[in-house]
């Protein structure tokens, strides 16, 4: 009997809700308003209140995917990133680094983001670098 | 260590509970939080508010998937009102939940009583003027004519953005299906939501239920004065019926489920033949 | 935002323009309400009628696209009557005289004729603006998805600083941000010509301070754009594509163009939490953490950093995405390794972003968050941008002369169409529509059509319409509405069976933003043949 509860913020809009996440056992319950966040003061708007729902979606990524012949077959991580490393390598060696593009992601962490430039920028060499700010 | 960490961490370790309910301050922040055996050692970070949680509708998730749980918490008039309606409607079992009794924010408008309401803020002219001020008395309401009255509300229903906010916090919403979201009693994907029809949808199913709690209103992005609505519902059962809701003797009239209905017919009886 | 939520509660006027404030930014709407109900006044000027705008003390729905013919109306109307801020504009702007040279041909009455919007009307916005400050100016994606974004935003600057709006509590240019850290991905460098903090990539110094740091010779070439990388991947100069937690399959302008531009790819990888459209034509799909499941932080739209933590373990064998970032790194040779976690990860970030992140830390973070500039330890953060000055000194008056969107309703195509997002769904719908409690609220697509229109095609409420642009066809179900003008359609955008943007103009651009211009495309329409 393991109750949790987690502050977060909510990844919907730009607003930045604070809210708690009610976890039971590990399990995600249920997400609530943070009642002395100062954004929200304890509000949520049906996206928010509902924030659990997606994260507990049978229909979640839980596997790498790898495309052969026209289908999806799951792989392991290892397998997943060598490919991936392998086929970006073999396009930087034939057509150089901006032929890869990056696009990183206003879902992401500030963390995220950041080691997601230093990627393509350190470790691919371009600044094809862009995300969804304009859509 | 307060005598209230102290009592906690002694219910635990003599196993009167499993798990207490009650808060925790993180970085400036009093966020709920449920103390057990396993840290015994976080009772001495116990605090009683002064933010106010559903704590009794936390107790409800862990008693649905551990119905042996014996659990404590801290309680405000308000939680145990809820925590009498909850049981009443087998929400919770006799005596599953053991409550330690909290003062309120003190106020000298009542000393025991619960805490955002008693010294509201006052509601600013324009809202005095198109709308309903939060901190009005029934009789106030009522004194208002008839079509101001209308109007006033449906100001303030005109700004709800179908949050579903009011039922997700209400500790005594327990149903599994709502009526807020039958499609063909409220359309769907448009805002504001139909009105009025889904805030009184809402408050005709807070008859005999609502604790006047008022974590509605606290949670309302359109700071709409929910409570009002409610306390007229509940003036209007205790007319009826004289019966008093969230202290959790008997079942409230409208309880229909079960082999039959228990509504007295008696109290309604008497009122059409007023 | 130059200014933050709390402060909108303090302005005596707040004008709202090309925002759906209750149905996108909800608890932005709060912050209105209250303002409205302490007595500030609230104008609203939107294409459609609103929410907000029917709570509004003025309302106004100007004809789409001419968003800057109604603020060149308003600040003719202003400084005509002399309400503008001399003082202010002496002290702490520059080229007013052009300004007022442009905007002078701009009279209530032409105005009205490019808008539609009644001379009074613009008379009556452009008096409360500039007589009940301090004002607070609120824009959202309907002032920036068009050819004319810049100038739009640039617009509202000029009315902004004309009446001594920026740098003031209670007033400033407040865009409203879309995605949950669409700001936080433009402060991280996620852009291809900056860095972190907006350093750019053209600056040797820059350069150089990033290279050092991070032990590789780096370009200083600026990068490509969204828009320009579809453009390269159909002529094949961009040959792999590394989308991460993005569904530009639905959100990017002109469907089947993308769909051609995806297949010529040799390498599409997608980092996502399910699978999206975009995914489902990828090579490699990699799945990513949750909000719930990682540590990290966010910069909200009032560039407030806050913390994010831990809830639950991933789901299955998904990684958060700074861990796949780093398996990646290292597999291609530049070892990547953050044993101290997404705290190690922001402190290495911090340190190279002097001016707006470098005082911030998880410890002073707390619960709260931070809001930058916040260069130092002890700097508190900041509430309010540019109080002694703007950022480039002098606040800058751009003359901006009114042009048409890309595409006006003509014969062949005689109805404007808009799009954009409705309450209870986000975006591409890959997060909302498999949440039980947001689809109940709308399982499908619409298009929403004027009952005059609906009238004259003989459309009932729920009958299938077809509309065609130059770029595709598509099929919704009608709803019929005043919330759209007479000739004006709304298609919301998160249903990709009935996707908005096989009908938007991948052409139409921003010519520096390159943001595409969603919110304006010319349609015709007929009730679809039953099948």
């Amino acid at each position: 009997m393991d109750l949790k509860f987690v502050p977060s913020i909510c990844s919907y809009c730009g607003t930045g809700c604070g809210v708690l996440f009610e976890v039971l056992d590990g399990e995600l319950v249920g997400t609530l308003p943070m009642k002395t966040h100062p954004v929200n003061q304890g509000k949520l708007c049906i996206k928010g209140w509902n924030l659990h729902e997606h994260i507990n979606s049978p229909l979640r990524l839980k596997h790498p995917l790898l495309k052969t012949f026209g289908r999806f077959t799951k792989v392991d991580w290892g397998k997943a990133v060598d490919v991936t490393a392998h086929r970006l390598k073999e396009v930087i060696a034939a057509h150089g680094p901006d032929s890869v593009g990056v696009l990183v992601s206003a879902k992401m962490t500030n963390e995220e983001n950041y080691l997601a430039q230093k990627f393509a920028r350190a470790v691919i060499g371009t600044n094809n670098v862009d995300h969804c700010a304009r859509l | 260590m307060t005598p209230i960490q102290q009592q906690v961490k002694n219910w635990l370790e003599e196993k009167r509970v499993d798990i207490f309910l009650a808060y925790r301050i993180l970085d400036g922040h009093p966020l709920p939080h449920a103390f057990t055996r396993e840290h015994i050692e976080e009772t001495a970070e116990l605090v009683t508010g002064p933010a106010r949680y559903s704590l009794e509708k936390f107790a409800t998730h862990i008693a649905s998937r551990y119905p042996a749980a014996r659990i404590g918490m801290v309680a405000r008039d308000c939680n145990q009102r809820a925590l009498n309606v909850l049981r009443v409607w087998n929400q919770l079992k006799d005596g599953q939940v053991e409550t330690v009794p909290v003062t309120c924010c003190p106020s000298h408008l009542h000393h025991h009583a619960d805490c955002s309401y008693l010294e509201p803020h006052p509601a600013g002219a324009v809202k005095q003027q198109l709308g309903q001020a939060p901190n009005q008395s029934l009789a106030e309401v009522e004194a208002q004519p008839a079509a101001e009255r209308l109007d006033r509300w449906l100001y303030e229903f005109q700004k709800c953005i179908k949050c579903y906010g009011c039922r997700n916090i209400c500790p005594v919403c327990f149903c599994k299906e709502c009526s807020l979201e039958h499609a063909e009693l409220i359309g769907t994907g448009h805002l504001p939501p139909d009105i009025p029809i889904f805030h009184l949808v809402r408050a005709v199913h807070m008859a005999g239920r609502c604790v006047d709690c008022g974590l509605c209103e606290d949670a309302c992005p359109a700071e709409i004065p929910l409570r009002l609505l409610y306390r007229k519902v509940n003036a209007i059962v205790k007319d009826l019926f004289d019966y008093e809701t969230g202290s959790g003797d008997t079942l409230p009239p409208f309880s229909i489920l079960g082999d039959k209905p228990t509504m007295s017919p008696m109290p309604l009886l008497a009122a059409a033949q007023e | 935002m130059t200014n933050s939520f709390d402060d909108l509660e303090t302005a005596g006027c707040i004008f709202v323009i090309g925002s759906n404030t209750t149905a996108c930014h909800p608890l932005i709407a709060t912050r209105i309400y209250r303002a409205k109900e302490r007595g500030a006044r609230v104008i609203v000027a939107d294409p459609r009628r609103t929410q907000l705008g029917d709570l509004a003390d003025l309302s106004v729905h100007h004809r789409l696209g001419s968003d800057v013919a109604l603020l060149n109306g308003m600040m003719h109307w202003i400084i005509e009557n002399g309400w503008h801020d001399q003082d202010y504009i002496a002290a702490r702007t520059e080229g007013f005289e052009a300004l007022a040279a442009t905007v002078a041909g701009y009279s209530p009455q032409r105005v009205q004729a490019i808008t539609g919007v009644p001379a009074d009307d613009i008379k009556k916005m452009a008096e409360l603006y500039a007589t009940c400050g301090p004002a607070a100016l609120l824009y959202a994606m309907g002032i920036t998805q068009h050819t004319t974004g810049v100038d739009n935003v640039k617009s509202c600057c000029n009315i902004a600083l004309l009446c001594g709006n920026v740098g003031v509590a209670g007033g400033g240019v407040n865009p409203l941000r879309g995605q949950n850290n669409v700001q936080g991905a433009c402060d991280m460098g996620g852009l291809p010509n900056v860095f972190t903090g907006y350093q750019p990539v053209s600056d040797p110094a820059v350069v150089e301070k990033f290279s050092k740091a991070w032990g590789r010779p780096l370009s200083d070439k600026p990068g490509m754009t969204i828009t320009d990388m579809i453009g390269a991947m159909l002529d094949g100069r961009l040959k792999a594509l590394y989308v991460i937690g993005e569904n530009p399959k639905l959100s990017d302008p002109d469907w089947n163009h993308l769909q051609h531009a995806l297949n010529r790819l040799d390498l599409l990888v997608v980092q996502e939490l399910f699978l999206s459209e975009t995914a489902q034509v990828a090579d490699v799909v990699l799945p990513a953490a949750s909000v719930a499941e990682k540590d990290g932080t966010f910069t909200n739209s009032e560039r407030r950093c806050s913390r994010v933590h831990k809830a639950i373990e991933p789901v299955g064998n998904a990684l958060a995405d700074w861990q796949i970032i780093c398996k990646l790194a290292t597999a291609m040779g530049y070892p990547m390794d953050y044993p101290g976690g997404p705290e190690q990860i922001f402190d290495e970030m911090a340190a190279l972003t002097p001016k707006s992140y470098a005082g911030m830390s998880y410890a002073r973070m707390g619960l709260d968050g931070l809001q930058w500039p916040c260069p130092s330890a002890d700097h508190p953060g900041t509430p309010i941008l540019h109080t002694q000055q703007c950022a480039r000194g002098l606040g800058k008056f751009h003359a901006i002369e009114y042009q048409d969107p890309a595409e006006m309703p003509d014969p062949d195509y005689p109805y404007f169409l808009t799009t954009g997002r409705m309450f209870a769904h986000f975006h591409t719908g890959t997060m909302t529509r498999i949440s039980a409690h947001l689809d109940a609220e709308q399982r499908t697509g619409y298009v929403t059509i004027h009952p005059d229109d609906a009238r004259r095609l003989d459309i009932a409420e729920g009958d299938l319409v077809a509309i065609t642009s130059r770029r595709g066809q598509m099929e919704a179900p009608a709803r019929i509405s005043t919330n759209v003008p007479p000739g004006n359609l709304f298609l919301p955008i998160h249903f990709g069976e009935n996707p908005a943007n096989m009908l938007t103009n991948a052409d139409a651009f921003d010519p520096l933003a390159k943001i595409p211009e969603f919110k304006v495309s010319a349609v015709r329409i007929a009730k679809a043949q039953a099948a």
